[in-house]
């Protein structure tokens, strides 16, 4: 090692441990500081981690293959045909593309009507691949009667609860569903409830049901053709790579658009940048408080050593190195304090609450939002990015609350401190 | 070419308003291998003439040169380096830095110079053997008495062989023994390395052993005698 920094680092190291009374008081609040944020910022991926698998599980996916202007105008002229639905699947499987997707489901939303001897409403049916579906959006879940479809169903339908209670429908009741076919005719299609479900979203228990997906093709003739390819990606955190990816093989080909979970869910997108909005304020705030502790300390330690920086540089240190010892002052203290409540904050985390923090017991019923069931149970997200930030974010700190003592530091006058008395 | 030169140099200071003139136009030269007094009541200008001498401050007018580098000048970088090579200093509180040992303080200007390891522990044990202080290398300043911090401080400052020593009342907190102890040493390093020494200082002791005496008054030069 370079003489000079070796002299620099003992220096910095030896006058940390020399204050050790005070070192540890300030270590213990940037301990503490960043254990919370360690603690609030895994819940707080987790919660969201949760908001966007909900969201997207329920909607169409991470990741959405439609026909262009599907995503404005819900029209069923507006879906992809057997060629367009051909290409968009072969670039799924590319292999880079593959390996990270869990599912691929295949949709046909139409906006349409339900009739039963009791009323009529306005309703969105979804023709699904009830296979595929089990995994993907897990409705049957939430079944409250009956059954969920299985692969085997023709004229079957999976309807909400409150859709049910209006339409008077029972397990096996015959209800009508009618929409504008391919041919722009209307048309309509008899079914049987085979189940019924709750999922607490009040749009869906009330206006949602879910038919085979070839019962819906048949019906309007539609021929093989889908107005979405909903597709699961491993995690919510792999979207933007994905997305670039199948962007790239999708350039320039018209009947096909790429659309990610934030442009088709807008609102959730919304919700979770203005809570982390939220988080990076409270992040600030805590850093804020932080660093101005270990200004404290290092300047405390700084004017403390006056006669010490006098001699120093008579010695023939240089400002610059002055400053080099006091920021590496600074840095060590944070470093250590911050790798410690790191590795507090992330290691209790795990110990306590690696399946789930339980927020139930504050919860009436189910919660609702952005279009988005909550789950009451948040699952810490442990992201080796988030600790990457994080340690930038300790050093940043630790540099910043150093700059201010380093500059005291330099700017003594080096006659009169060899004389200080501190 | 002097060791170290002033030429009609000031240093005025104010302090609370008022004007004090600590310096007033003192001219000198000092040669290589001289070993000076500069004598003078408390308030005479001494300690401040040795900061101006080794740049440790800036004077208000005139010029100070070492090895003729004109010190008025330069860059405080470059001062720094020029105290760091050519400057050697020993103070009156000895200040050693208390995080480092013995040995460790002795090698600060030469981790500093950036020089290898063998050549700075040769030189520590060699300078360590010449002040005394072999079996304290380790040992930290609190544990030492005045006269081994002392001798520590002298170490420090020579054992990066510089031109020039300036040492501010290196004999104030010592007792007579430790005293003549360190003036016998100092006096040894001046004889066998050549060193410079200017010391600033009203103790009779060290003035009996000058071969040069300045008297300050009011901060400029009453008298400079050169003895035999």
């Amino acid at each position: 090692m370079n003489p000079r920094v070796r002299l620099i680092l003992q220096l910095a190291t030896r006058n940390v441990r020399r204050q050790a009374r005070r070192s540890v008081l300030t270590a213990l609040a940037m301990v503490l500081g960043v254990a919370v944020l360690a603690f609030a910022r895994t819940l707080g991926d987790g919660g969201h981690e949760d908001w966007i698998d909900a969201g997207v599980r329920l909607g169409t996916g991470h990741i959405a293959l439609q026909a262009p202007r599907f995503q404005a105008s819900r029209n069923l002229n507006d879906r992809l045909g057997a060629d367009a639905r051909a290409r968009a699947t072969a670039w799924l499987r590319e292999p880079w593309v593959r390996e990270r997707v869990v599912a691929v489901a295949p949709r046909l939303e139409i906006q349409g009507l339900a009739s039963s001897a009791a009323a009529a409403v306005p309703i969105m049916v979804t023709g699904v691949d009830p296979a595929i579906e089990t995994e993907f959006s897990r409705l049957g879940d939430n079944v409250i009667e009956g059954a969920y479809l299985s692969p085997d169903d023709r004229l079957h339908a999976f309807v909400g609860e409150r859709l049910a209670s209006r339409l008077e429908l029972q397990i096996g009741s015959r209800l009508v569903l009618s929409a504008q076919d391919a041919s722009g005719e209307i048309a309509s299609q008899l079914v049987r409830v085979a189940g019924i479900f709750r999922i607490g979203l009040p749009e869906a228990d009330a206006g949602m049901v879910q038919i085979p997906i070839r019962t819906a093709r048949e019906w309007l003739g539609l021929g093989d053709d889908v107005t979405t390819l909903a597709v699961l990606l491993e995690s919510g955190w792999v979207v933007d790579e994905v997305l670039r990816d199948l962007r790239g093989l999708a350039a320039g080909d018209a009947e096909v658009a790429v659309v990610g979970w934030r442009e088709a869910m807008p609102e959730l997108d919304a919700a979770i940048r203005m809570d982390d909005w939220g988080d990076y304020v409270f992040n600030f705030v805590l850093y804020g408080i932080i660093t101005l502790a270990i200004v404290n300390t290092v300047l405390m330690s700084v004017l403390y050593r006056t006669r010490e920086f006098g001699v120093l540089q008579a010695l023939g240190l240089t400002r610059g190195q002055t400053a080099a010892v006091v920021v590496t002052e600074g840095m060590i203290l944070t470093a250590v304090s911050g790798l410690v409540g790191l590795g507090l904050g992330l290691g209790l985390t795990w110990l306590l609450f690696r399946n789930g923090l339980d927020y139930s017991a504050m919860l009436d019923s189910e919660f609702t939002f952005s279009g988005v069931v909550l789950d009451p149970v948040i699952i810490p997200a442990f992201r080796w990015q988030q600790v990457g930030r994080s340690l930038v974010a300790i050093a940043v700190v630790g540099t910043l609350a150093s700059l201010y003592p380093a500059y005291r530091a330099t700017r003594i006058d080096v006659a009169e401190a060899t004389k200080f008395e501190a | 070419m002097p060791a170290v030169r002033t030429e009609g140099v000031w240093k005025v200071f104010e302090h609370d308003g008022q004007v004090v003139e600590a310096v007033r136009g003192v001219t000198l030269a000092i040669e290589p291998g001289e070993f000076v007094v500069l004598a003078g009541p408390s308030g005479s200008g001494k300690t401040t003439l040795l900061n101006l001498l080794g740049g440790l401050t800036r004077p208000t007018r005139g010029g100070v040169w070492i090895d003729g580098q004109d010190l008025t000048t330069m860059r405080p970088r470059d001062l720094a380096h020029l105290r760091l090579q050519r400057v050697g200093f020993v103070f009156q509180d000895y200040n050693l830095l208390p995080v480092l040992s013995a040995a460790e303080n002795a090698e600060f200007t030469l981790l500093l110079r950036g020089m290898p390891q063998e050549e700075r522990e040769r030189r520590v044990r060699e300078v360590f053997q010449a002040v005394g202080l072999q079996g304290l290398e380790d040992r930290r300043p609190t544990k030492l008495s005045g006269g081994q911090q002392q001798r520590v401080a002298v170490a420090r400052a020579v054992v990066g062989e510089p031109a020039l020593v300036l040492a501010d009342e290196p004999t104030a907190n010592l007792d007579r023994a430790a005293s003549d102890a360190l003036l016998d040493l100092m006096a040894e390093l001046n004889r066998s390395r050549g060193t410079t020494f200017v010391f600033a200082t009203h103790d009779p002791q060290l003035m009996e052993r000058a071969r040069r005496l300045i008297r300050l008054v009011d901060g400029a030069v009453e008298t400079d005698d050169r003895r035999a």
